[in-house]
């Protein structure tokens, strides 16, 4: 900025900045819908439930990322407290509600998670008040860096990164560990792993309360961008179906194509056709599912 | 039926009798409410259609009903329709998208399928934000009138008219719904529902039939936004919305799904409820999903299941659920 460009190079130069600008925008938007995304996918796969209850704890966890922030003065705090808490109000519904439901069909689930989610978001109009609260982004990640000239907010760039971290160690967790081997055995067969002796109940409540954690941490590192809103809960829920849906059903790689495909067409649809932005991410999905109705790395369901 | 019993017909027929009689005794403002009841009433049946007897889960069904209030609340305010022309117009056009949209959601099953019908729903969403020379964008259409005809009758353009044809229009998509669940098409959508592969082998082209009952279910859905819209005088986006997708399946369930009389009992339940709890205390959505889920856990057939299970503790002979 402030530098003086040759005039016949500040079209095309802009151009290419800003192509990278919205770029990595669109990687950390992708960030956050990841989170969203790949706890929705992980509570599918194991439990073939659609969580309904996914954008307003995904909300919960913004509004007790700003209570953190405000009482406790810290967003590395908040950042790990309230996951954590999330989680175990997530836990918390599948031990005493969710588990009686599992000999019955997917509507029992669609209703409960339903209910989960406007108690859930009246409680939160109840503590918190209607009002949308700000978040401060913690001083070492509220610069500016300038990419080609063109400023770059750091708390993006840090998302970006922790949405590298908390891929890979997912992925690690899932291929490498013991309770990765669970979790994937039980989303392919649940009766056989508990015919070999695991208590898929246990398993199954660790995975909700993981998902809704994760939700919880979307929320969290969201909230500094976009205030703590009651309106978040369903663009996000919205939002994580569409990710799931196109990636496919629970596939942690889907999760992953998903959150991506969708950040990018939604940044570059609001810059470049904002009319058009939302009714294109509907016609991607629709696209997606005509070609392959299971998602892109879905089991043809 | 092996046996007839006398008592659903009469029970029937008394309800009737004071839905024709309740214009004269109740005040406007209930009987605003009735009219809202039996326009939700009928939305909610409609669904029952596909996810009671056929076991298509729809997550879009606003689509249907958005569409209709949109259809009809564009023709009464852009032409010089008649009102009954207009809602049944709105209807059939809305059955006529549905086909359309039931050929691109069949290709998938199951959670698909009900993600398929959400996408749908969600498109058209978007597409009422932002096409504003028809829809009226982000502020809808507004002021949509009831307008008088045909044959210069006046009728339905009174709350009281209205509420007659509302009444009818439930009345007659009821009938239509218990003859198509009653004759052989019935039959074929009762074994999608139970095995849909063993249908398929029996030589029914299973998915032509899914088809066909999503373009009805629809239509239906259709006529009841396309009354919503000059009930109410205005269709908005709102109408579009996946949250009332999700309170229609809800009505369904509470109510009792493949029933079609439990879905309308539901609708009642859900207004009565929220207009109750919301006039006791600000949290009102606190206590509704605090009924919702004690309603899953424990009166897992819906209202109108616990109604009959009430009906045969004492003696009476309940009627089959898929009468």
């Amino acid at each position: 900025m402030g530098v003086a460009q040759d005039p016949a190079n500040v079209g095309r130069m802009s151009t290419l900045a800003l192509l990278l600008t919205q770029g990595v925008n669109a990687l950390s938007q992708a960030a956050l819908l990841f989170f969203l995304g790949v706890g929705l996918t992980l509570i599918f796969g194991i439990m073939r439930i659609v969580n309904f209850a996914h954008g307003t704890l995904y909300m919960l966890g913004a509004f007790i990322g700003y209570s953190l922030v405000r009482y406790a003065g810290s967003y590395w705090l908040a950042l790990l407290l309230a996951p954590l808490a999330v989680g175990a109000i997530g836990t918390a519904f599948e031990l005493g509600i969710l588990r009686r439901l599992y000999r019955r069909d997917a509507h029992a689930f669609l209703m409960v998670t339903f209910g989960l989610a406007l108690v859930t978001g009246e409680a939160v109009r109840l503590i918190w008040g209607s009002d949308a609260l700000q978040v401060p982004s913690p001083a070492l990640l509220s610069g500016v860096v300038f990419l080609m000239d063109e400023p770059f907010p750091v708390y993006r760039l840090f998302l970006i990164g922790f949405g590298v971290i908390v891929a890979i160690a997912m992925w690690q967790l899932l291929e490498r560990t013991r309770l990765g081997l669970l979790i994937r055995a039980t989303s392919q067969n649940a009766e056989m792993v508990h015919a070999l002796g695991v208590d898929v109940k246990l398993v199954r409540s660790g995975v909700f309360g993981i998902g809704c954690g994760l939700a919880a941490l979307g929320g969290v590192l969201a909230a500094p961008l976009v205030t703590a809103a009651h309106g978040m809960a369903a663009t996000a829920v919205i939002d994580a179906f569409v990710i799931v849906i196109i990636g496919g059903m629970g596939s942690f790689l889907g999760s992953l194509i998903g959150a991506l495909l969708v950040a990018f067409v939604q940044v570059f649809g609001n810059y470049y056709l904002p009319d058009f932005a939302l009714a294109f991410m509907y016609l991607v999905m629709l696209l997606v599912l005509v070609v392959r109705p299971g998602g892109l790395l879905g089991k043809e369901a | 039926m092996p046996k007839t019993n006398p008592l659903p017909a009469l029970a029937g027929v008394a309800v009737l009798g004071l839905l024709m009689a309740a214009p004269f005794g109740l005040p406007v403002f209930a009987m605003t409410l009735l009219t809202e009841l039996l326009i939700l009433g009928l939305f909610a049946m409609s669904l029952d259609l596909m996810v009671g007897y056929t076991n298509l889960v729809s997550f879009g069904h606003t689509a249907a009903y958005g569409l209709g209030a949109y259809a009809s609340g564009y023709m009464l305010l852009n032409s010089s329709l008649p009102l009954p022309f207009v809602v049944l117009l709105a209807a059939l056009l809305t059955g006529v998208v549905a086909i359309g949209v039931g050929w691109v959601c069949t290709l998938a099953t199951g959670v698909s399928f009900s993600m398929l019908t959400l996408a749908f729903a969600q498109l058209l969403y978007a597409i009422a934000f932002k096409w504003t020379s028809v829809t009226g964008g982000s502020d809808g259409l507004a002021g949509i009138p009831r307008r008088a005809g045909p044959f210069g009758l006046t009728i339905f353009t009174s709350k009281m008219g209205f509420y007659y044809f509302a009444l009818a229009c439930l009345l007659g998509a009821f009938f239509i719904c218990r003859a198509l669940v009653r004759s052989p098409f019935g039959t074929v959508l009762h074994g999608i529902r139970q095995n849909e592969a063993k249908t398929l082998v029996l030589g029914y082209n299973t998915r032509l039939y899914k088809i066909a009952v999503v373009a009805i279910a629809y239509a239906l859905g259709g006529l009841a936004g396309a009354l919503y819209a000059p009930f109410a005088g205005f269709a908005n986006t709102e109408l579009l919305f996946w949250l009332l997708s999700g309170q229609v399946l809800i009505m369904v369930i509470v109510g009792g799904q493949g029933t079609l009389i439990g879905p309308i009992l539901g609708a009642g339940f859900f207004m009565l409820l929220e207009h109750q709890l919301s006039s006791y205390t600000e949290a009102w959505a606190l206590f509704f999903g605090l009924i919702f889920i004690a309603f899953v856990l424990f009166a897992p057939e819906g209202i109108w299941g616990l109604a009959r299970r009430l009906f045969a503790r004492r003696g009476l002979p309940a009627e089959t659920r898929h009468g």
